[in-house]
């Protein structure tokens, strides 16, 4: 008699593969239900993510004659991306600073600001000589883009696709000038003008000879050297002829060396004869014996010894990351400031699109760096800087002897030597006024 | 590698060995699910051909193990090889920073701050990149720095000559060894290798389908065998590219130089 169905006995022992599949698909969902979660979190399968990236660049030579104190500039700079990104970066992107060679060779910087520029980066700082900077400029007016110029300049340019972060002329060298021939500089009353051959010096002395224009000031000698000079005796021996009472020196590069060696050898006495440095820093007194620098004068808007806390902070900050023995100079203060104030001026932006980011700097921003506050003027876009002037002591290190009382306007067109010429960003840009030459 | 697995790498090494070892099981038991019953006809129609298929497994399986084998040695060759030459660029980099240190200034603490410039940049940014098997170009233009900077100095006297050219001698070395950790970071197996050693890993899988056993037996133990391979699969893959993954190349000799060169 046939058995119905539903009372058929059932093969329990027996595993069928119908069955076996259902309970392990059932299994394998389980598991991987529970195991999922803690596997493969995010569906990310455990990598973790990667902040979203802006890329910046910095332009420096890191090989030939200007490397040594452009690394510097290249190091603060990094230093301060370091913090940046440590700290959870810009607006929540990472900052990623790019920073190709440009070989101390003016012709690479354009082609390396364009390939930046090509990849990406939001913004450029750096450039060394007024040269390089004038090569990138029309790059970075093409592309509106923003390029942070740390180094001190003569003046007579203003871009809005440029923040300068150096001193100009009226921030540096003409605050010198009236201390010399004050009382407490030594009422000095003949000048002898020594510079390297190239826009800078020149400039800077055409403007130093119209500021001292009708002040009783005799200018006993002008003379400009190839930036490779390295035989300074004649032009000692003329100045030591025509009884100079101090050395206005724009020499720029390793030709500071050899002539802090002349003055030496030709016996001069800096308490007699005031030698007044404009590019000489304390990475270049490194290169000199302490016996032919001590003494002299050094024109500068920070030096390394300068006494605040933020300066000492800020020392041992990037000490830390980059050895106890690095020697730290004005544009490296400069620089360290501008990357700070564009980070600023990205944050209050909440952009780093370059309008949105001048816009900000039109309105006024600061920054308390290691010498001092710095703001940029927002007629200009040129830096407030203090001045400083320092004298060179034994451990080639210098004492800060005159100080503004703090941060000076910047005029990049003072009008004792570019008459009519005015800047205002804020309200229609640059008024050119009569052409002025310079040789005249 | 004939695809791209460089997303494998950011897996941490846990799950990546577990990814590997179940995509390789999950694969057999798929087969087994979908292949066998068509190979099990097969097999069933021709008496013996389940023993054949066992003989020939068990051939298969010594080439082939003999093939992972040798080539996971060579994975771990390149491997060792590429720590050598960082090693060795870290002791040549050391050796020219003690010699550096003799230069007269400025030329001494100029290059002790470009050496420390370079270590610190392979430290923190090199060795990120070549994680992810890209080659760090800036490092780069910081060796050129301290190689340019070095050949500014002029010995004056017969010591400085001397230190000069053993200076010069550990640059050439630093910069030979330099070229060879950044020739590694994309090394790995050759394409070939890998397309002998997937297909030998299907062979493998394919034969185990074709065996007629009871399906549960065949999930287990065709599971076991699918699990291994995926194992020796993701130990290989992981050493592939020395700077990469679990298994790779770490910064430590030039962690420590630097620690050094920043006690100074």
């Amino acid at each position: 008699m046939p058995v119905p169905p539903d009372t058929q006995p059932l093969n329990r022992g027996a595993v069928t593969r119908r069955e076996t599949l259902r309970s392990g698909v059932a299994a394998t969902l389980a598991a991987a239900r529970v195991l999922a979660p803690s596997l493969f979190v995010g569906c990310s399968l455990g990598i973790p993510p990667r902040a979203p990236t802006v890329r910046i660049g910095l332009l420096h030579s890191q090989t030939g004659p200007l490397a040594i104190g452009s690394t510097s500039l290249r190091d603060v700079e990094v230093d301060a991306v370091e913090r940046f990104n440590a700290a959870g970066g810009i607006l929540g992107f990472s900052i990623d600073p790019r920073a190709p060679d440009t070989r101390s060779r003016t012709d690479l910087f354009p082609k390396r600001a364009t390939t930046l520029l090509d990849d990406g980066a939001v913004a450029l700082f750096g450039c060394w000589s007024s040269a390089s900077r004038k090569a990138v400029l029309p790059i970075v007016e093409e592309r509106d883009s923003l390029l942070f110029y740390p180094v001190q300049y003569e003046g007579n340019e203003s871009s809005r696709n440029v923040i300068y972060g150096g001193q100009v002329p009226n921030q540096q060298v003409l605050p010198a000038l009236d201390w010399l021939r004050s009382g407490p500089g030594g009422e000095r009353k003949k000048f002898f003008l020594l510079g390297s051959d190239y826009v800078y010096p020149r400039t800077t002395n055409f403007i130093v000879r119209k500021w001292l224009a009708g002040t009783g000031v005799e200018i006993v000698g002008e003379e400009y050297f190839s930036l490779d000079t390295e035989d300074f005796a004649p032009v000692v021996a003329r100045i030591r002829e025509r009884g100079a009472d101090c050395i206005l020196n724009t020499v720029n590069g390793s030709g500071n060396i050899a002539l802090f060696a002349a003055l030496a050898e030709a016996g001069i006495d800096p308490a007699k004869v005031a030698l007044v440095s404009t590019s000489v820093s304390e990475d270049d007194l490194r290169s000199m014996p302490a016996a032919h620098s001590a003494g002299h004068w050094v024109l500068s808007s920070y030096f390394q010894t300068v006494d605040t806390p933020a300066n000492a902070a800020w020392m041992a900050g990037f000490r830390s990351e980059f050895g106890h023995d690095r020697v730290f100079g004005d544009s490296m203060e400069a620089a360290w400031c501008l990357i700070n104030l564009w980070k600023v001026a990205v944050e209050q932006a909440g952009s780093f699109a370059t309008e949105a980011v001048r816009q900000v700097f039109a309105a006024g921003i600061g920054f308390d760096g290691p010498g001092g506050r710095m703001t940029i003027d927002p007629a200009t876009q040129h830096a407030t800087k203090h001045f400083r002037l320092g004298r060179v002591r034994p451990d080639r290190l210098c004492d800060v002897v005159v100080s503004s009382d703090g941060p000076l306007a910047p005029d990049p067109y003072p009008q004792v030597a570019f008459p009519g010429w005015k800047c205002d960003w804020t309200k229609g840009g640059l008024q050119p006024g009569p052409e002025v030459s310079i040789d005249g | 590698m004939p695809f791209d697995l460089s997303w494998f790498y950011d897996i941490p090494t846990a799950r990546a060995a577990l990814l590997m070892v179940g995509a390789f099981v999950a694969f057999y038991w798929a087969g087994a699910v979908v292949v066998r019953p068509f190979l099990r006809i097969f097999v069933r129609r021709a008496p013996g051909l389940n023993d054949l298929i066992g003989y020939i497994l068990s051939c298969f399986c010594v080439f082939y193990g003999l093939l992972l084998g040798l080539i996971a040695v060579t994975a771990y060759q390149n491997v060792e090889s590429a720590e050598q030459n960082v090693t060795r660029e870290a002791a040549a980099l050391s050796a020219l920073y003690e010699d550096v240190s003799r230069y007269p200034e400025p030329h001494g603490q100029d290059l002790r701050w470009l050496i420390r410039d370079y270590t610190r940049y392979v430290i923190k940014y090199a060795w990120p990149l070549q994680q992810q098997g890209i080659i760090p170009e800036e490092g780069t233009i910081r060796a050129e720095a301290i190689f340019d900077r070095l050949l500014d100095f002029e010995p004056k006297t017969s010591g400085e000559e001397i230190l000069h050219a053993e200076a010069l001698r550990q640059i050439n070395h630093f910069l030979e060894c330099r070229r060879l950790r950044l020739h590694s970071v994309r090394a790995g197996l050759p394409r070939a290798m890998w397309i002998v050693m997937f297909v030998g890993a299907f062979f493998n899988i394919l034969l185990c389908w074709m065996f007629d056993t009871r399906f549960l037996t065949q999930l287990v133990l065709g599971g076991i065998l699918a699990a291994y391979l995926g194992l020796m699969m993701y130990l290989i893959v992981d050493m592939n590219q020395p700077f990469r993954g679990e298994v790779s190349v770490s910064p430590e000799a030039f962690e420590l130089l630097y620690l050094r060169m920043m006690e100074d």
